[in-house]
């Protein structure tokens, strides 16, 4: 089989060839506000990326290790909230996002650690519970402006690009994790924890270990997002950051384009980044509606969402050949 | 028994017991196996295999006893710790990945097994080797799920192997096969014996457990009701009534 | 604390339990059965709660009287729903992700529709007894409390004749305890899920059209019940329904009493630090502990 065992960067750098087309997309969004300078068309961009890397961050947990979650505002929000603070204390935004993402990541075990032990239902109920209360709480919170939000003040010029560019680095190191994760031991791991936990465990995978670290991954990610957002929103508020739609956008997004793949989830974060615009603008009163039908229809029809839909599809025209 | 031993047994069950509601399934189970050895257990339908099986391979707590492994107490340990002391299981209905190869499948046991192979081709290449031992190697790239009930039971037994055990616990493996195909799952067992790996198999078949074991346990009603080599179990009279409902004096088989 | 103000809690407490109690029963059966979390089954309670208030509105039809009418027509709203969408599902002894995403989405369907249909606003059904008091010595209870709760543990007491005295009893328990073997001895378990669905259904939409009399609502009405009746049936061990009258009544003490000590706006995260210390301590919930307390006595 394999013949040279050489190392995983080399090899990676051999298929070059899977990877051209990423490079180049990556390369046109470097240059692309560059030559549609449009502030409204970047805006769409940056929301997008930011949509694509709370996406692909879902997958790794609720796509490689099939762990469901409905509370991801919680990360997002949390993120948001930290670095807002950490901001206004005078932090360097960087080193803000990444405190986002260690307090994110420390959050996720508040569910997990309890959960993840046990069979059955849990974790995907305690992600409701957990989301409802951190919101409630947030609301209540007087030294973050409780329910009526908090503001950054941000001692600089407000450059769009700087925003936009953050988010590119942000989501190109989302989609690159995916992609090692998919290529190594642990994604192994988290791939046989979802088909069958137990065969998992018997060969002598540690799920519960296993399952902890893809969700703090997954919400260190989410965590960073926040706070990328909430830098650029310079005002947030626990409705909006922690809000339940938050949760169901983050959700979304990879069942739409295709769970546990690599580029399912972008997809699915580039079709809602721009569909949700107009869904949300044209028809405000019934997006939920729309939402909820979609779930239905693809999980009835085609749990593998966009993507897979679009690997039947190349089947039966190659097996028609 | 009390002969002075020169090394603890690779597996020590030490009055073993398990309550399901008020229900003893298994009460005050105790034996050892030998390394070297294939050593079995039968015992008629709810009799407590299940529950016994469970409870050695870290899927179920007992409610009292002790379960040993060269000394070490393994009772407390969790199937993916058991994998790391040297003991791999099989499932009674197998249960490959189908989302994955063949080869995915016995390489996730590499990778996770005792030899903790970090880098994906050192782990290709021992899930291949292994592959390769059960003759299993043109499969590799197939899809497990398309593979047929007899196949994916050698599977299930070449995964549990790529974790390179010291005991496998095998769970009635022979299920659902035809004769020959029980016989030639029957050889791989001693294979892997002479291999170097000592095999503790559960079977509710009585012939396929005499034809293989080397020291046989036989359970009822969740008590230990005999012990010893497939000659001395089949002679046993409370072994015979129990099996057949009658006291001896008619031949065992007929 | 004095007495009087003890036993004054005390009864609210109980009283809280058997509302909460029934509002989370129809998870339980479904899940017991079906192996699935009712994700939706807020979206039904809501949908129970502006059933009741059209009945009360349009036909001036009392809402307790209302709430029991709202019972049929939700049942056979889930067995609709079960035929055209539940039943589609792969059945698993495991809560499935598809079946969690399934219910997800109807949850987010039957709120869209409430507030396509009835708005926004804040709603409640208010009668000439909704403000009315009883004495009993020292101890006063609202009336309207003191009949939904009456009007709930009827309710219970009915179901639990059912799942014990009929052949579709028989068919569910045998379903919870062990799906082959019940279908073996000749469970016809797609009909036992249709109508266990039916049934959960039937019992969100009368939880919700009981709390309508007591509690103002909006479309998004049942989300901090959807919360309660997790902690409740995760307390309860998922499929017991004996669980579920305990798991009410731990959540509605520590609630009830919370008040004391957690100011109101963190009572929520009140009820999710239940559900850890229980997930962490009793996971498998009061059952387990009835269980092991009978084998050491």
């Amino acid at each position: 089989m394999s013949t040279s065992p050489a190392p995983l960067p080399i090899r990676l750098l051999a298929q070059w060839r899977t990877f051209a087309p990423s490079w180049m997309i990556l390369a046109g969004l470097a240059v692309m506000p560059l030559l549609l300078s449009s502030p409204n068309f970047i805006r769409l961009l940056f929301v997008t990326l930011l949509w694509i890397t709370t996406s692909v961050a879902w997958n790794l947990l609720g796509g490689f290790a099939g762990q469901i979650s409905f509370g991801f505002a919680v990360f997002y929000g949390i993120g948001a909230y930290t670095t807002a603070l950490s901001m206004n204390a005078g932090v360097n935004p960087f080193i803000a996002f990444l405190v986002s993402a260690i307090t994110a990541a420390a959050a996720s075990l508040l569910v997990g650690l309890p959960t993840f032990r046990l069979r059955g239902p849990y974790f995907a109920i305690a992600t409701i519970g957990i989301s409802e209360a951190v919101r409630v709480v947030m609301t209540n919170l007087s030294f973050t402006g409780g329910a009526s939000g908090y503001r950054i003040v941000e001692h600089r010029a407000f450059r769009q690009l700087d925003h936009y560019y953050t988010a590119l680095v942000l989501a190109s190191i989302a989609v690159a994790f995916s992609v090692f994760i998919s290529r190594t031991r642990f994604g192994l791991g988290l791939n046989a924890i979802r088909q069958d936990e137990d065969a998992a465990a018997g060969l002598g995978v540690n799920p519960y270990a296993y399952k902890l670290g893809a969700h703090a991954l997954a919400a260190a990610l989410t965590g960073m997002v926040g706070g990328v957002f909430s830098r650029y929103a310079a005002f947030i508020h626990p409705q909006g950051v922690f809000g339940f739609q938050t949760s169901v956008h983050i959700l979304l997004m990879p069942v739409i384009g295709g769970i546990a793949t690599i580029w399912g989830p972008v997809l699915g974060g580039v079709v809602f980044g721009i569909v949700e615009e107009q869904i949300i603008a044209s028809f405000p009163e019934i997006h939920l509606f729309i939402y909820g039908s979609m779930l239905i229809l693809i999980i009835l029809v085609e749990p593998g969402g966009i993507l897979g839909a679009f690997r039947k599809l190349l089947r039966r025209i190659h097996g028609r050949r | 028994m009390a002969d002075a031993k020169p090394k603890p047994p690779i597996l020590e069950v030490e009055r073993l017991t398990k309550y399901f509601g008020g229900l003893a399934a298994v009460k005050d189970v105790s034996f050892e196996v030998r390394e070297g050895q294939i050593f079995g257990f039968i015992g008629p339908n709810g009799a407590g295999k299940t529950t016994l099986f469970s409870i050695i391979a870290g899927a179920l707590k007992p409610s009292s006893g002790k379960v040993r492994s060269r000394g070490r107490d393994i009772t407390a340990l969790k199937p993916f710790q058991l994998v790391q002391a040297g003991i791999a299981r099989t499932h009674q209905i197998v249960r490959p990945f189908r989302e994955m190869t063949v080869l995915e499948n016995v390489k996730l046991a590499s990778h996770f097994g005792r030899k903790n192979v970090t880098s994906d081709s050192a782990a290709e290449e021992h899930a291949m080797q292994i592959l390769t031992w059960f003759g299993m190697e043109t499969f590799a790239q197939k899809s497990a799920s398309i593979l047929s009930v007899g196949l994916q039971k050698r599977l299930e037994i070449t995964r549990a192997m790529a974790t390179e055990p010291d005991l496998l616990l095998c769970d009635e493996i022979c299920g659902g096969l035809t004769h020959v195909e029980t016989a030639a799952m029957l050889d791989w067992l001693r294979r892997i014996r002479d291999r170097g790996t000592t095999v503790m198999y559960v079977e509710h078949d009585v012939k396929a457990i005499t034809a293989v074991c080397d020291r046989i346990l036989v359970l009822n009603y969740g008590r230990k009701l005999s012990e010893g080599a497939p000659d001395h179990i089949q002679q046993d009279p409370a072994v015979i009534e129990a099996y057949l409902g009658h006291p001896p004096g008619r031949r065992q088989e007929g | 604390m004095t007495l009087i103000e003890f036993v004054n809690l005390l009864a609210s407490a109980l009283l809280l339990a058997g509302i909460y109690a029934v509002m989370s029963v129809g998870m339980t059966v479904i899940y017991g059965v079906m192996k699935i979390v009712n994700l939706a089954h807020a979206g039904f309670m809501m949908l129970g709660a502006y059933l009741a208030l059209e009945l009360f509105e349009r036909f001036r039809i009392d809402p307790i009287l209302a709430a029991l009418l709202v019972f049929p027509v939700m049942f056979v709203v889930g067995r609709v729903l079960h035929w055209l969408l539940v039943r589609r599902l792969p059945t698993s002894d495991q809560p499935t992700l598809a079946s969690l995403l399934l219910m997800f989405g109807l949850w987010l369907v039957l709120q869209n529709l409430g507030y396509f249909i009835w708005g926004n606003a804040d709603r409640s059904i208010y009668t000439s007894h909704t403000l009315s008091l009883l004495r009993f010595g020292a101890v006063t209870i609202s009336t309207v409390r003191l009949v939904v709760f009456g009007a709930a543990v009827a309710c219970m007491v009915a179901l639990h004749l059912i799942l014990n005295h009929t052949w579709f009893g028989r068919s569910v328990r045998a379903l919870i305890q062990n799906r082959y073997a019940g279908q073996i001895v000749g469970v016809d378990d797609q009909k036992t899920a249709s109508i266990t669905f039916g049934l959960g259904i039937g019992f969100a939409g009368l939880a919700g059209a009981l709390l309508a009399s007591l509690y103002s609502f909006n479309p998004d009405f049942g989300r901090p019940f959807l919360i309660r009746a997790f902690v409740i049936i995760v307390l309860g061990g998922l499929e017991s329904v004996s669980g579920v009258a305990i798991g009410a009544f731990v959540l509605a003490f520590v609630e009830t009493f919370g008040i004391l000590f957690v100011p109101a706006g963190y009572q929520l995260a009140l009820s999710y630090g239940l559900l850890v210390v229980v997930l962490i301590f009793l996971p498998g919930g009061v059952a387990a502990l009835t269980a092991k307390v009978r084998r050491l006595a």
